[in-house]
């Protein structure tokens, strides 16, 4: 079955929606067109700046997450495309005030590759420059550790929100960067998909599922799985992904957690909630306690039907700092 | 080497991409995507706009221009040929230069792409080609003509020795035995590079 989109030249999709969001919270946004990025409206001091960017396709990433608390710049790509080197090194002088940038940075061959340029050239023009890289995709692990090592995925929300909040609270760059670093170490994620998504432009899903099948270990960019598994209950399909998680994390008894439950783009709120209930009861079933929760579209990969788990291990100090203000598009308390 | 020199080099490469364009996607779609002809073709338009539009003095501001219309580039590679033009520019600041400032330039590009790409020499890449220029210009006793035909020769015969490589980096790595064979597109672009440098 085709599917349509709002659309008006696929090429210019992304300024388009740029341009969009920024209309829509001109207190918080301000969009820089050429090379393209978004900072903040009113651009903080004296404090570490925090840049993250990678492709588009994942709205509200990570755009949608600028703003006190969370992020000072945000680079976007092309659909599923790393943003250019120089795009990144414009924003990140931008946004340094002289207390250096932590880049976050989500681990995909491209993305590695044009941050660290760009923090090369920051570095040239004498800011100081701190890079986490979010690893956290389960499913792209290797036993031989061979390749270019896990995906990042919706675990980047977290470590803009956890990192964000500490750095206003004036933590110097080394220091951000080793917590950030220590958070994406105790994150996990694992997506299932019921449904591809489509590009901007084409009248196609990436690939079909039949009825009674699900496709395990998606990730953010329309790829295929690891996998695919019988259709099953929503507790079922929950408990799948959450054996998996705990095991990586080595969870157990006492031990608390964040928890994303996050819509790769076409998933309903009415499901993604009712899949929260899952994993909160099945996490208390094992004794684990489930800190802080966000439930909704964060890492969306287009309109794929489907969505993702990310536990990451909470502690006093973490749940301090995720309580912590913040004033952006995409989250704010 | 001056920087109207410097200029003529960039506009040789232009041409012989322009030339042989066919013939590196052609590569490129046998080894990885197809889409480094492409990437290579903005890249270049871009540098070549630019360069019409800006005053240079030295060879390194010819390079600079190069370098930030390849780092303006989407992938992999370009970028990579960004930050090579970028360490040959620091090293080609003064209005003349000579084999040793190119040699110098040539070396620091090719660890700077070694080290960001993670690419050594043998794993069918764009380094294949340029660290055997590199050697060459350093180890060149002559004058300029001479030590940048010996810089080309080396490039070309290391581009043509990747055909029997098997890929360890860089999108070729995916299709393993497909590839051998194949010429890697990004070592035939260095060659195409250095040998516009010989006039």
């Amino acid at each position: 079955m085709s599917r349509r989109q709002f659309l008006n030249d696929p090429e210019h999709v992304v300024p388009e929606a740029l341009e969009g969001l920024v209309l829509a919270h001109p207190g918080l946004l301000r969009l820089n067109p050429e090379p393209a990025y978004v900072t903040r409206a009113k651009p903080a001091t004296g404090k570490v700046a925090l840049v993250s960017g990678g492709g588009s396709g994942h709205e509200p990433l990570h755009a949608g997450f600028v703003g006190t608390g969370m992020l000072d710049a945000a680079v976007p790509g092309a659909v599923f495309a790393s943003p250019t080197a120089l795009q990144v090194s414009a924003a990140t002088t931008a946004v340094d005030t002289g207390q250096g940038v932590l880049q976050i940075v989500k681990n995909y061959t491209g993305d590695v590759l044009n941050f660290r340029i760009a923090a090369e050239i920051a570095g040239d023009e004498g800011a100081a420059v701190e890079q986490v890289l979010v690893d956290d995709d389960l499913a792209s692990e290797r036993a031989d550790g061979e390749g270019p090592g896990r995906r990042g995925t919706a675990a980047v929300v977290v470590v803009e929100k956890l990192c964000g909040a500490l750095a206003e609270q004036g933590a110097e760059l080394p220091r951000l960067a080793r917590f950030g670093r220590e958070v994406v170490g105790d994150a996990r994620s694992m997506g299932i998909a019921l449904a591809a998504g489509a590009h901007p432009g084409e009248r196609a899903p990436a690939w079909e599922l039949a009825d009674d099948e699900v496709e395990l270990g998606v990730g953010i960019h329309g790829e295929r799985g690891i996998g695919r598994r019988p259709y099953a209950s929503a507790d079922e399909l929950t408990a799948d992904l959450l054996d998996r998680l705990v095991a990586a994390l080595g969870l157990g008894r006492g031990d608390g957690v964040f928890v994303v439950v996050n819509s790769l783009g076409a998933t309903h709120g009415l499901e993604l909630a009712l899949v929260h209930r899952a994993v909160h009861r099945q996490l208390a079933g094992r004794g684990i306690e489930v800190a802080r929760s966000l439930v909704g579209p964060y890492v969306t990969s287009l309109d794929m039907a489907g969505l993702s788990i990310t536990l990451v291990r909470a502690d006093d100090t973490r749940v301090a700092l995720w309580d912590a203000p913040v004033r952006t598009p995409a989250l704010t308390w | 080497m001056n920087g109207s020199d410097a200029r003529e080099w960039m506009g040789r490469f232009f041409a012989a991409f322009d030339r042989e364009q066919q013939t590196l996607t052609d590569l490129d779609r046998r080894t990885g995507d197809g889409d480094f002809g492409a990437n290579l073709r903005s890249a270049l338009g871009r540098a070549r706009t630019a360069l019409d539009a800006t005053e240079t003095a030295t060879p390194g501001d010819v390079f600079d221009v190069v370098s930030t219309a390849f780092l303006n580039t989407g992938g992999t590679s370009g970028p990579l040929f960004g930050m090579w033009f970028r360490n040959l520019a620091k090293a080609t600041r003064a209005p003349t230069v000579g084999v040793a400032d190119l040699a110098r330039g040539f070396t620091d590009g090719t660890s700077t792409v070694q080290r960001l790409g993670g690419a050594k020499p043998g794993d069918k890449t764009m380094v294949d080609a340029m660290a055997p220029a590199a050697e060459a210009l350093a180890a060149a006793t002559g004058g300029i003509h001479e030590a940048l035909a010996a810089a080309a020769a080396a490039a070309r015969s290391g581009a043509e020795a990747t055909a029997e490589l098997l890929a360890k980096r860089g999108r070729a790595s995916y299709v393993g035995e497909v590839a051998r064979g194949v010429l890697d597109p990004g070592a035939v672009a260095v060659a195409l590079l250095v040998e516009a440098a010989c006039g």
